[in-house]
């Protein structure tokens, strides 16, 4: 799967070649059950800290870093699990913080995954 | 063998069920805590379990709790699977019952070799359920006919008259004796008296209801304790018995034998408190009545038919 190079700033290949036992369609697959998960959990974590509603960010953050790091997308599982224990520890501010760094980064993530995929069914 | 998996995260679910189908296992997939302990609670549900921590309706530890409180005997290998991974998370999802504690992104490999070891201390589980299923029949079977043994129809009869004495119900107990066994075994041998005793137990087995009980009480000697049996009934019942026995031929490798049954039966009203020596002294007097009058017959001890037709009027 050449293509897959593409994603390298996001995802750590081997590891997740490994994970998948190098089967392509089931990774195309995974990717898929991202994209379609992730609109609705970024709005879920966007409205949480909004209201600053601590244990809705933690539990959407957790979520959303396990996601991540099933496909091996560390940098933005990292990203994740600092807003979760920022939640935990009550830190609205480093939750802010993060997050104005985590989501331009689903973002990019996200946007690298859809053109990934349309070269996949082209 | 079946795996379940309890995710909500439908990528981790799909990700985990294709890694351990591609191993061989037959997963049931669901998508929270609820589904999961029910699933594993059932009797024909899943002895293997991959739990997720953070769930709708029932997060990953209470699932190990409510199963390690409601399975029964057989051990269900419960692995908790989850991102949540400092020491005192470990700690506690151990504590709330779980075999086992894996880290998500998880590796395929130590995955199946966690499972597996899951299996081998299953397998172990089954090995040694087994091995005291053996030795619980062994205890309390006679090993030559199969039936129950002396000392577990004993405490059946125990059992049986506390609980119609307590329900007011009525029992009946036959003590039946083969007829001149001994000449079976001083003619023909030991080998074939013991083929006789095997069918002998065989047929009193089989003439009995489910709910009946056959016991070997001593060499030559059948038990029979007969639930909400009354003591007109019993003597038609003993009748039955006796024939059973006696009508057809016991074929044996010495050729058929010609054997036949001598019965004394005991009717316990559950208004009566009887003891176990009353009734099994009653029994015995019965029983000697029969190989008085001749043998190949049956008796209705004294005491019991009286009572019981004294209770009628």
């Amino acid at each position: 799967m050449k293509s897959l190079t593409s994603l390298e700033r996001f995802l750590v290949l081997p590891e997740l070649l490994d994970r998948v036992e190098n089967d392509e369609d089931l990774l195309a697959e995974l990717f898929a059950l991202f994209q379609e998960d992730l609109p609705g959990s970024r709005a879920a974590l966007r409205t949480a800290i909004e209201r600053a509603e601590l244990p809705e960010i933690e539990r959407v953050a957790h979520r959303l870093k396990g996601m991540l790091a099933n496909l091996s997308a560390k940098q933005a599982a990292s990203l994740a699990a600092v807003i979760e224990s920022a939640a935990r520890a009550g830190d609205t501010e480093k939750i802010w913080q993060t997050q104005a760094v985590f989501d331009p980064e689903l973002s990019a993530f996200s946007a690298k995954l859809d053109s990934f995929m349309a070269g996949v069914e082209n | 063998m079946k795996v379940l998996i309890a995710d909500d995260d439908a990528l981790s679910r799909r990700l985990l069920q294709k890694t351990l189908e591609r191993a061989g296992y037959e997963v049931i997939a669901v998508e929270n805590g609820r589904l999961a302990a029910d699933q594993i609670c059932h009797p024909e549900g899943p002895r293997l379990a991959l739990l997720d921590w953070v769930m709708p309706e029932l997060d990953g530890p209470s699932v190990c709790r409510e199963v390690r409180r409601k399975r029964g005997e057989r051990h269900v290998h419960l692995i908790l699977l989850t991102s949540k991974d400092s020491k005192r998370d470990i700690v506690s999802g151990l504590e709330s019952g779980a075999d086992d504690y894996l880290v998500k992104p998880f590796d395929p490999d130590e995955l199946k070799a966690r499972l597996r070891s899951g299996m081998r201390i299953m397998e172990l589980e089954d090995t040694l359920l087994e091995a005291r299923e053996e030795m619980r029949y062994k205890a309390t079977h006679d090993s030559l006919t199969t039936l129950l043994n002396r000392g577990t129809i004993l405490e059946v009869l125990a059992r049986e008259l506390t609980r119609t004495q307590r329900e007011r119900s009525c029992i009946s107990i036959l003590l039946g004796d083969i007829d001149h066994f001994k000449v079976v075994n001083d003619t023909y041998g030991h080998p074939i008296g013991d083929e006789v005793l095997r069918e002998v137990g065989h047929r009193l087995l089989a003439s009995v209801r489910s709910y009946d009980s056959v016991g070997r009480y001593g060499g030559e000697e059948f038990l029979l304790v007969l639930n909400r049996c009354e003591g007109d009934r019993a003597l038609f019942r003993a009748e039955q018995i006796r024939n059973a026995i006696g009508q057809i031929p016991i074929s044996t490798s010495k050729g058929a034998l010609p054997i036949t049954l001598s019965l004394g039966v005991h009717a316990s009203p559950g208004f009566v408190a009887s003891t176990i020596e009353d009734v099994l002294s009653s029994v015995d007097d019965a029983l000697y009545e029969a190989k008085a009058a001749g043998r190949n017959c049956c008796r209705l001890a004294g005491f019991c038919a009286g009572r019981c037709l004294q209770r009628r009027d």
